[in-house]
């Protein structure tokens, strides 16, 4: 009875959808806009709710249920395998953009003007979409009658892990809140909104959606460092690009709007921008769950929902750029700045952000045009294309961060500031050469390009303003800026850690024996002993392993998983965490009697990839939360 | 020369859609023709009824037959079941089980309660002989004819209304020969 109360929830909230969507195109007058989005954002939790509910309660004659529970896991799973597949994390998902929605409203100071009413039928028909998809290909609530199965198959065993339960739920809001720039800018196409009016209703949800983006990806990243096993942080997985293109968009649009809202420039590139951002986020999905591109993310393979999805994709985004194309009523005036201003280092930023990103959805795109037009032969575009790519676009940018902050509108009168900036950096880069030679005895050339991006970048965004003198007006500086500024220092944090670990980092493959002792960076390793363990849903082999750096003695346990409803194995990896290096060693294969090869890797300031990560998620909040309240 | 360049993303996007459309229509037919009209691959895996009853391409050899993969942990397998019992009774038709990625002990058990309608299921814990076939998941099903050949392919539940339409016509041409 429950999971057919949540069919219905979504059934109601489908019509609701369509007369909130069709509302201000055909009646254009005064709609009960927030009721609606009220109603409807209940209606999808409801709906929600209740498939938590059938997972919790192991109702398996749900087949959604029965095909990723089991009796067996733990209960903290149960209510995450919710979104643990297709079907529920589409409801999800439709339920992040019904808040995403019901927010913006909330904000919303003109309400009921054209305008606004344009954004809220905009946001309800791409809801009533994705509900259509779901009700019709994806219905998470399909029973299995008359004989439902006693047991189900069980959630993937790497997606039963923290990170994953948080990881998904955080992305899908981010996906899901470039809804609102993309509204908006048809909104205002349609309705003629002045630039000014539309930009700054616009920046903070992007700004928003662009920091659950970036923890979304951070979060998935760290799972990924500790839950496959292989030490990686990123893998350039089609999957990983598909999160990854659109967070570059959207960056670019945080930086464009900033242009469209103060100066009223960049007006059609904004609105493109817009678009884009959410048909880069429409793509991903398809490219996800049609199931033409295979990778760590599992999703069921099914064509005809791809084309379903291929079918909303083009619907929206082709429509916005046929009302760009033909309707736009926006003003746009042409004005002119310098070389050296403000408005010529953003664009120069969003030249360089999506021609990065176009570069990575080519590569991620090129395997499949490749196998389509030679008849199945495949290639595969991998890690050396994109980290080719990826380098020249990163020192430019990282060059233009750096002074970023210091270029005034129009025209910059003096370039002052550069003698100090370098001179601080070079400090910085040095102190941070004799730091990396004090920590690993070893001076690594490849990893100074990056080493002197970072020096440029942190005292770009926070130190060159700094002064005994003044203290209280740095103070106060850093008060007024302090989104920007932790965002551009979580970058520089960011591309420490990639450089730094991208070259000193070390690893061994070694098989050991119980109580054999080996070497490795200047530690000792023991393997004491390997043990039988058995979890509430899988059994395991564990290896006790004692190692001994320097003064200080630690036990590692890495396991080797096999979860037993469904057979498959997971590694669990084994690390010591530090602010300067993690030692991460994971169990490989059985050899005969109890000798397994074990991989031991040493990854030197890793952590601070997710540490810049963190910093971009909280000062990209910040700057939205102050956006919000300034405006309420 | 404004119009052409604000008509630029449209048409750029339009080529997007239709390339991505060319994809999934590309999928389709691959999904299809992996191993149909091929031979059998060899294979070397131990019995499910007993372990050190190490099976091969040449214990498949009661044909035409199908190969069935299935589990205990697959819910759909279960909904089959019947039906493979019921070809197993009234046909000549003879079933080979590939049980995939599944418990030993759970397998026996259940066909021990609920009927076996395979001639022996290979066991295939690690899914090496499932790779080989190109399996999605289970269930799964291929028609062999009399020359060692896959005819068709299932993806899905065995039913009445899926062997009318895709296998049972094997047979009769089969029984022609």
């Amino acid at each position: 009875m429950i999971p057919e109360i949540g069919h219905i929830f979504l059934i109601s909230s489908l019509v609701l959808s369509l007369v909130g969507g069709l509302g201000p195109f055909i009646f254009n007058k005064e709609l009960p806009i927030r009721k609606i989005a009220i109603l409807m954002c209940l209606l999808v939790f409801g709906s929600f709710f209740t498939l938590i509910y059938s997972f919790v309660v192991d109702d398996f004659s749900v087949a959604y249920v029965a095909q990723n529970s089991n009796i067996n896991l733990p209960i903290y799973y149960k209510f995450a395998a919710t979104w643990g597949a297709h079907e529920g994390s589409l409801i999800l998902w439709i339920l992040s953009m019904n808040i995403w929605l019901l927010a913006f409203i909330s904000f919303d100071k003109n309400r009921n003007t054209n305008f606004s009413n344009l954004v809220f039928g905009v946001c309800s028909l791409v809801i009533f979409s994705f509900l259509l998809f779901t009700v019709f290909t994806s219905n998470p609530f399909e029973r299995i009658l008359p004989i439902p199965p006693l047991n189900g198959a069980d959630l993937n065993p790497s997606l039963q892990d923290f990170a994953f339960t948080v990881h998904p739920p955080l992305l899908y809001f981010g996906y899901s809140g470039l809804l609102l720039p993309f509204a908006i800018s048809i909104s205002a196409m349609l309705s003629g909104q002045s630039n000014k009016d539309w930009a700054s209703s616009s920046r903070p949800w992007t700004l928003l959606a662009c920091s659950f983006l970036t923890v979304g990806i951070g979060l998935g990243s760290w799972w990924a460092y500790y839950e496959l096993g292989w030490g990686g942080w990123w893998f350039w997985d089609p999957v990983e690009n598909a999160a990854f293109v659109p967070w570059l968009l959207t960056v670019a649009l945080v930086h464009s709007l900033i242009v469209t809202e103060n100066r009223n420039l960049f007006v059609n590139w904004s609105l493109l921008l817009s678009i884009f951002a959410f048909a880069a986020s429409l793509l991903g999905t398809f490219l996800v769950r049609s199931g033409i591109l295979t990778s760590v993310h599992a999703f069921a393979l099914d064509p005809e929902r791809g084309l379903f999805i291929l079918g909303i994709f083009s619907f929206f985004v082709l429509g916005g750029l046929a009302i760009f194309a033909f309707k736009n009523s926006t003003g746009n005036k042409t004005s002119f700045y310098s070389l050296n201003s403000k408005e010529f280092g953003l664009l120069l930023n969003n030249v360089l952000l999506v021609v990065l990103a176009v570069s990575i959805l080519f590569g991620t795109l090129y395997p499949l045009l490749y196998e389509a037009y030679t008849g199945g032969k495949q290639i595969s575009v991998g890690a050396p294309y994109f980290e080719f790519i990826i380098f020249p676009f990163s020192i430019s940018l990282g060059l233009l961060q750096g002074i970023a902050l210091y270029l005034s509108w129009g025209s910059t009168k003096s370039f002052n500031f550069l003698t100090k900036l370098i001179l601080e950096s070079l400090s910085i880069f040095l102190l941070t050469l004799v730091l990396l030679f004090v920590l690993f005895d070893e001076l690594i050339p490849a990893s100074f390009f990056t080493i002197f991006i970072f020096s440029w970048l942190i005292v770009g965004s926070l130190l060159i303003n700094f002064s005994f003198k003044s203290f209280n007006k740095y103070l106060d500086f850093l008060n007024r800026r302090i989104g920007v500024l932790l965002s551009h220092t979580g970058m520089a944090l960011l591309v420490l850690g990639v450089g730094v670990v991208s070259s000193y980092s070390n690893e061994i493959e070694l098989i050991l024996d119980t109580g054999e002792k080996i070497e490795f960076l200047n530690k000792d390793v023991e393997l004491l002993d390997i043990k039988d363990k058995n979890g509430p849903n899988f059994i395991s082999k564990t290896a006790n392993i004692k190692v001994l750096d320097g003064g200080r003695t630690f036990n590692l346990q890495t396991e080797k998983r096999t979860y037993f409803p469904s057979g498959q194995v997971t590694t669990e990896a084994a690390i010591d965490t530090g602010i300067f290096r993690d030692f991460y060693i994971s169990m490989g294969d059985n050899f005969k009697g109890d000798s397994w090869s074990f991989k031991l890797q040493s990854k030197p300031f890793i952590r601070w990839i997710w540490l810049g990560a963190l910093l971009i998620t909280l000062g990209t909040f910040i700057s939205s939360i102050n956006i919000l309240r300034r405006k309420s | 020369m404004k119009r052409i360049l604000n008509l630029m993303p449209l048409v750029v996007f339009g080529i997007l859609v239709v390339v991505l459309y060319s994809f999934l229509t590309q999928e389709n037919e691959q999904l299809e023709s992996v191993l149909v009209d091929q031979l059998v691959p060899e294979f070397k895996l131990p019995a499910l009824e007993n372990p050190n009853n190490i099976l091969s391409k040449s214990s498949v050899n009661k044909l035409p037959a199908l190969i069935n993969v299935w589990a205990t942990w697959c819910i759909a397998c279960r909904v089959e079941h019947p039906f493979l019992m019921q070809l197993k009774n009234k046909s000549t038709l003879t079933v080979y089980g590939l049980n995939y990625k599944d418990d030993r002990k759970k397998a026996l058990d259940l066909l021990e309660n609920e009927g076996n309608p395979f001639e022996f299921s290979i066991f295939d814990q690690q899914g090496k002989l499932a790779i080989d076939l190109g399996v999605y998941g289970a269930p799964e099903t291929f028609f062999v004819d009399k020359e060692g050949i896959i005819r068709e392919r299932h993806v899905g539940a065995l039913t009445q209304k899926v062997w009318k339409e895709k296998f049972e016509k094997f047979l009769n041409e089969d029984n022609d020969v």
